[in-house]
């Protein structure tokens, strides 16, 4: 099976910040070193490059080719996946694909964006029609809009999703790379009390817009092994679903991709929910951590909050969640966000936590959450295990 | 009682349609309100597509509907850009039409407390400035 023959034998990440001096090429190319440090891979034998897509390269359809270049990377197989938020975790499974089809052997994925200080998209939005025209204000009118539909199908406790908050953001005070002004403790008070943009989504349920950059490099298990890679993260089992749904014109917005992504992710894998040691979700919003929950099967349908309330999902808890502190409380570096999430769970995986450690160092899964459709939930749902110990 | 926009003092900019969905807005000059219609599988759709989302051929029809529905889930807009910035709270509704398809659109002439799931709603136009209009629901009263 192509997936669990690679391994991801290292990660790098630079430091997420509200704004980058730094060119998204300057990012990169501390992704790439410090990759090639911690590895001993060298640069000539890198002959595979995936990128996520980026904000920053909005509009330029040469985009792999030119980060390509600007790294001297001489490869035989180079591409951008543009699955927005899924992207990140979408290079890899992408990555196994070519080495077991033989196009290359190791390969740079590569997750960086400075939206906040480049952002390239096109200043008309192609939903004009249909989204602009009306004052929606993009992902928390969605996650609005989820939300109110939670709450009537299940009851909603804001206080349960408040606990999320807190307990990401005291892990981003663990974490030297997360960005500076999240670095401060909050309350489920100052949850419920921060403002409101989309209401019931406040301020304190949303990620803020940073720049940064990620990356991890994956061979083929045996090159792993010729190379002496001490450390090895081994990805079990993947499931990727776009437009889940999508010949529905009405369908319950409280269930997602997920379900079905997860399904495929842990039947692959051979594992079951209880030999999760760690959670990393993709977190754009904390309900999204909720539905994710609830999809994967740690709880029944409906029954989050009370999960929530009963779990705890510290760095030393029940099911250590965004070690990190997530995207929420570590900055989100734009459509990169998703590598935040990835990298966390191969820092876990290696025992690389300091500070945050989590003790079940197996199985960490790590989810994506990619674009938002008009009336929908998530475009795309991605889910991915991985384990330290194949 | 918490009053809400209604966005009639926006100054939207006008929707530039493709050709697939000019006939919905060509209709709405009239204030008729169009949804395509799969004739093969006796089902609407919304927004307009280049093909049926249920079996991907062409050969759509354009429907009229009454705009009769119900709110399928909403969300007050607190913070909005331009040209909605200061026009703020207002009301975002997806509306489960009678014809089962769900519209997002303005919620209008309605407080904060008129809103919940479920709720009936009609359509009601807004006017843009090239004569065209933006279907909006209020409340049945």
């Amino acid at each position: 099976m192509s997936l669990q023959d690679c391994a991801i034998v290292g990660y790098a990440e630079t430091k997420i910040v509200e704004k980058s001096s730094r060119d998204i090429w300057e990012l990169s190319g501390e992704v790439l070193g410090s990759l090639i440090r911690g590895t001993g891979i060298e640069k000539g034998e890198i002959d595979g490059l995936i990128l996520s897509s980026s904000m920053t390269s909005a509009g330029n359809v040469f985009w792999s080719q030119a980060v390509a270049d600007q790294l001297a990377l001489d490869v035989n197989f180079c591409q951008t996946v543009d699955i927005g938020g899924c992207s990140p975790l979408g290079t890899v499974a992408r990555a196994a694909m070519a080495i077991d089809s033989g196009m290359c052997h190791n390969v740079l994925c590569l997750f960086a964006d400075t939206q906040a200080a480049e952002d390239n998209r096109p200043r008309r939005p192609i939903r004009q029609e249909w989204t602009s025209a009306i004052g929606y204000l993009g992902p928390p009118t969605a996650f609005g809009f989820i939300s109110k539909r939670y709450e009537h199908q299940y009851g909603l406790d804001y206080a349960a999703l408040g606990k999320l908050a807190v307990t990401q953001r005291n892990h981003a005070i663990l974490n030297d790379l997360a960005v500076e002004k999240l670095r401060k403790p909050i309350t489920v008070d100052d949850y419920l009390n921060s403002r409101m943009i989309a209401e019931p989504i406040r301020l304190l349920d949303c990620v803020m817009v940073c720049d940064g950059a990620s990356g991890v490099l994956v061979t083929s298990r045996r090159n792993a092994e010729a190379k002496g890679c001490t450390k090895a993260v081994v990805p079990l089992g993947y499931g990727e679903r776009t437009h889940y749904r999508a010949a529905q014109s009405v369908f319950d917005i409280t269930e997602t991709g997920h379900l079905v992504a997860g399904q495929m992710a842990f039947r692959q894998s051979g594992t079951k929910l209880s030999d999760v040691g760690s959670f990393h979700p993709y977190d754009d919003f904390i309900i999204a951590i909720l539905l994710q929950l609830e999809m994967l099967g740690f709880c029944q349908r409906g029954q989050g909050c009370a999960y929530i309330r009963e779990t705890d999902f510290s760095h030393t808890g029940d099911l250590p969640l965004n070690t990190g502190g997530g995207q929420i409380s570590a900055g989100q570096a734009g459509l990169a966000g998703g590598g935040t999430n990835l990298v966390e769970a191969v820092r876990q995986l290696f025992g690389e936590g300091g500070a945050r450690q989590v003790a079940n160092r197996k199985i960490a899964v790590v989810t994506g959450i990619g674009g938002i459709p008009y009336t929908r939930n998530f475009a795309t749902s991605s889910v991915m295990v991985l384990t330290s110990n194949a | 009682m918490t009053k809400l926009n209604d966005t009639r003092n926006v100054e939207r900019t006008p929707p530039a349609p493709l050709n697939h969905t000019k006939p919905f807005w060509e209709a709405t000059r009239d204030k008729r309100l169009l949804l395509q219609y799969d004739p093969r599988n006796g089902k609407y759709q919304f927004f307009p597509r280049p093909v049926s989302i249920y079996d991907g051929k062409g050969d759509l029809e354009w429907r009229e509907v009454s705009g009769e529905g119900v709110i399928f889930s909403y969300t007050i807009q607190v913070r909005a850009r331009p040209p909605f910035q200061g026009h703020e709270p207002f009301a975002l509704g997806i509306i489960t039409l009678k014809e089962d398809v769900n519209i997002m659109a303005n919620l209008v002439n309605c407080e904060r407390e008129d809103l919940r799931i479920g709720l009936p709603v009609r359509l009601c136009w807004l006017p843009l400035s090239d004569g065209a209009h933006l279907p909006a629901f209020e409340p049945v009263r």
